[in-house]
């Protein structure tokens, strides 16, 4: 740059000293950050939520009439507490469960199997205690604790946790390991039914191996692969099987083991002009009690004006049953093993759930509500006889988490 | 928690938005409004739109008409108005009229005449502003908000982040950031201050868990003349570039408004920037044309290559 007048010199005089406190008053007066943000505070979480099953109809109960079935209530809180690259977590659980549950299944004067519900009504509260802390390793694994108790009237059960998280780089590609065991005492009530067993434990351990790909900025991958073992008394005390060749009932009884693996794949797609994303998951399961089961999930996130945010959801399963399941027996199994637990038969289930958030500050809002159906007629496979107690429930659920 | 970020361009920069959350819907939506408040902002305070509040004013100068401002603009006049005051006048809004004269990229130097025709329009002292009307009383007189309007969108972006849930992120337009929280680990950002003869390279990096940083940098040599050498800076007093000032001054402040401030009057401070900004008090470092690192208030950790 050619200098072809020179400049004029600034009149020299003494600087005054500046003062921030003025220039901070008047940048404050702007509308900007409300208040002094930190980041870094206590993330509290409470949820409440109502199961409630369907009655069971009469034309499905021995008795003829309809019956009640399971209401359960849930106050789950949550609390973690971030220090700096470490954090502290409290998970705290009490739930509330009443109703008559199904005891065994008899075939009616046609040969149709008609569901024995278990007379008196239960009652019972179960509280669920759990600690877990978060803490990096290194720059790229992260380590995360957990332990807890949940405790019932009949039921106790001891667990821990271990995960970690691999993050090389920026890249990616992450990776989750996890394991986790737990002894569980079962001590049934007694004055009911008769039980099959007065006291007895069982051990479960499962091992987690997964991956996260972020195929593009829009687009996250998962895959996810698990091994369950389960060993000890695995049956129902409460629940009986009806042979007919003897005319009555003998107990629930499963066999000492059982181990099973599952593989999911899950796809996260946000679509930028619809501002929404899609969740898409699928997940296989089999194990040596002969279940085979699919899940599908897919669940739409839409982004509404005003912090509001609607989910819908959609839910598809079918499982195939456990080889020693039957609605009743005619003989007794040679090998022992005998249940009549609509949770082990084969179905089909479709869920529909609808949640919505809203979102201010550091507060949020929840509320959701889902309708399950199991039946015969929803599975992938084909279904001769329909377990009698399949079940339709209801769930509402509403919360609030809040940062400090 | 994963890393959403977006690029764009905005008030002639590049820049960037990141946020870290576990909900790429909540993510994506908090990215979308802090845009949109930037872009909200520089549609406002454009000089280059006649809609903006801005070309009103100018368009009413030397009339009798008054112009009836908003809240908002009316907080941003009064810290025009704060910022001239403590900085002896070297901030001022109404030197933007120089642009007319001096092309310092395209390396025109104007005649002395020209430039003293202009010095009668440039005064904040001269302005009529009475919360909420203001004036501007001569014909040619110009209102610019370039000088604060980038710092003042960088702290209102992040205000909506923080608004939307985010705890961790920033908003970096063209350099001058403003950070939410950390990463998501806990561990700082990383801002760096590039060198002066080499704008991909970083001669320090600030390490910031929050708040704003601003640089205001004179990078590209002007012109020398008796020993002195002459910046991009106008001083809005004489009309002419400011002399012996550093290459860049960055500033720490809780808000970028702040920071952008205070870098920029350090700078037109010339020789003086360094006494200036220590009786501020504000964290500052200082790069001059040589290289050489000056600095206060930044702790150790908090300042490395």
């Amino acid at each position: 740059m050619k200098a072809n007048n020179p400049p004029p010199a600034v009149p020299q005089r003494r600087t005054r000293r500046p003062s921030l406190q003025a220039l901070t008053t008047a940048a404050l007066a702007l509308p900007g950050l409300a208040g002094a943000q930190d980041g870094l505070g206590l993330q509290t979480d409470y949820l409440f939520s109502h199961y409630r099953e369907a009655d069971l109809p009469g034309s499905r109960n021995v008795s003829g009439e309809s019956s009640k079935r399971y209401q359960v209530s849930t106050h789950q809180f949550r609390a973690v507490q971030p220090f700096e690259q470490r954090s502290l977590g409290f998970d705290l659980l009490y739930e509330t469960l009443s109703g008559a549950s199904p005891w065994f299944v008899q075939p009616d004067a046609d040969g149709e199997p008609v569901q024995v519900m278990s007379g008196p009504t239960i009652e019972e509260s179960r509280v669920d205690a759990q600690l877990s802390g978060t803490s990096p390793l290194s720059d790229t694994l992260t380590a995360t604790l957990s332990a807890g108790l949940s405790s019932e009237d009949d039921y106790r059960s001891v667990y821990g946790n271990a995960e970690l998280e691999i993050r090389p780089g920026r890249g990616p590609l992450s990776f989750t390991a996890s394991g986790g065991y737990a002894r569980d005492r079962l001590e049934p009530t007694q004055g009911r039914t008769a039980t099959s067993t007065l006291r007895d434990n069982k051990r479960t351990l499962r091992l987690n191996a997964g991956a996260a790909y972020v195929l593009n900025p829009r687009t996250l991958l998962q895959g996810n692969f698990g091994y369950q073992e389960h060993e000890g008394f695995l049956s129902d005390p409460y629940k009986a099987v009806f042979i007919v060749d003897q005319a009555g009932t003998d107990f629930d009884s499963r066999p000492e083991g059982r181990r099973g693996y599952h593989g999911l794949a899950r796809v996260r797609h946000f679509v930028d002009w619809l501002q929404g994303a899609l969740h898409a998951d699928y997940r296989y399961y089999r194990d040596n009690w002969k279940i085979r089961s699919h899940n599908v999930e897919l669940t739409w996130h839409q982004t509404l004006p005003a912090r509001w945010r609607l989910s819908p959801g959609l839910r598809w399963y079918s499982q195939s049953q456990a080889f020693f399941y039957a609605p009743f027996f005619q003989s007794a199994p040679a090998d022992g093993y005998l249940s009549s637990d609509y949770r082990l038969s084969p179905f089909g289930a479709l869920s529909f759930r609808l949640d919505t958030t809203y979102n201010w500050n550091r507060w949020a809002l929840r509320a959701g509500v889902e309708h399950y159906r199991a039946s015969g007629s929803y599975a992938a496979g084909s279904v001769d006889v329909e377990a009698p107690s399949l079940v339709k429930y209801t769930v509402f659920s509403a919360g609030v988490a809040a940062s400090f | 928690m994963r890393l959403y970020q977006r690029r764009f361009t905005a008030m002639a920069c590049p820049c960037t938005v990141q946020v870290y959350h576990q909900d790429e819907v909540d993510a994506e939506r908090a990215l979308e409004a802090a845009i949109a408040e930037v872009r909200r902002i520089e549609t406002r305070y454009s000089r280059y739109r006649d809609d903006s509040i801005v070309s009103q004013i100018n368009r009413a100068a030397g009339t009798t008409r008054r112009v009836t401002v908003d809240p908002e603009t009316a907080a941003l006049l009064d810290y025009a108005a704060t910022a001239c005051a403590e900085s002896d006048g070297r901030f001022d809004i109404t030197s933007g009229v120089l642009r007319r004269v001096w092309n310092l990229r395209g390396g025109i130097v104007p005649s002395r005449e020209a430039v003293a025709e202009l010095l009668p329009l440039i005064g904040w002292q001269l302005v009529e502003w009475q919360v909420p009307e203001i004036r501007l009383p001569l014909s040619g007189m110009e209102l610019d908000f370039g000088g604060f309007g980038k710092e003042y969108a960088v702290d209102r972006a992040a205000g909506i982040l923080v608004e939307y849930g985010i705890a961790h992120g920033l908003v970096d337009l063209g350099g001058d950031v403003h950070v939410v929280g950390p990463h998501a680990d806990g561990s700082p950002w990383r801002i760096g201050i590039r060198e002066p003869r080499d704008r991909n390279r970083a001669i320090a990096r600030i390490a910031l868990l929050r708040g704003a940083i601003a640089t205001s940098g004179d990078y590209e040599r002007a012109f020398v003349h008796e020993g002195h050498s002459y910046s991009h800076l106008l001083d809005p007093r004489s009309g002419w570039p400011v002399a012996d000032n550093p290459a860049s001054v960055s500033v720490l402040a809780e808000r970028c408004l702040l920071a952008g401030t205070a870098s920029t009057v350090a700078m037109l401070h010339g020789e003086e920037a360094e006494r200036w900004l220590q009786a501020l008090g504000l964290p500052w470092l200082a790069v001059g044309h040589d290289g050489g690192l000056h600095g206060s208030g930044i702790e150790d950790g908090r300042l490395a290559p």
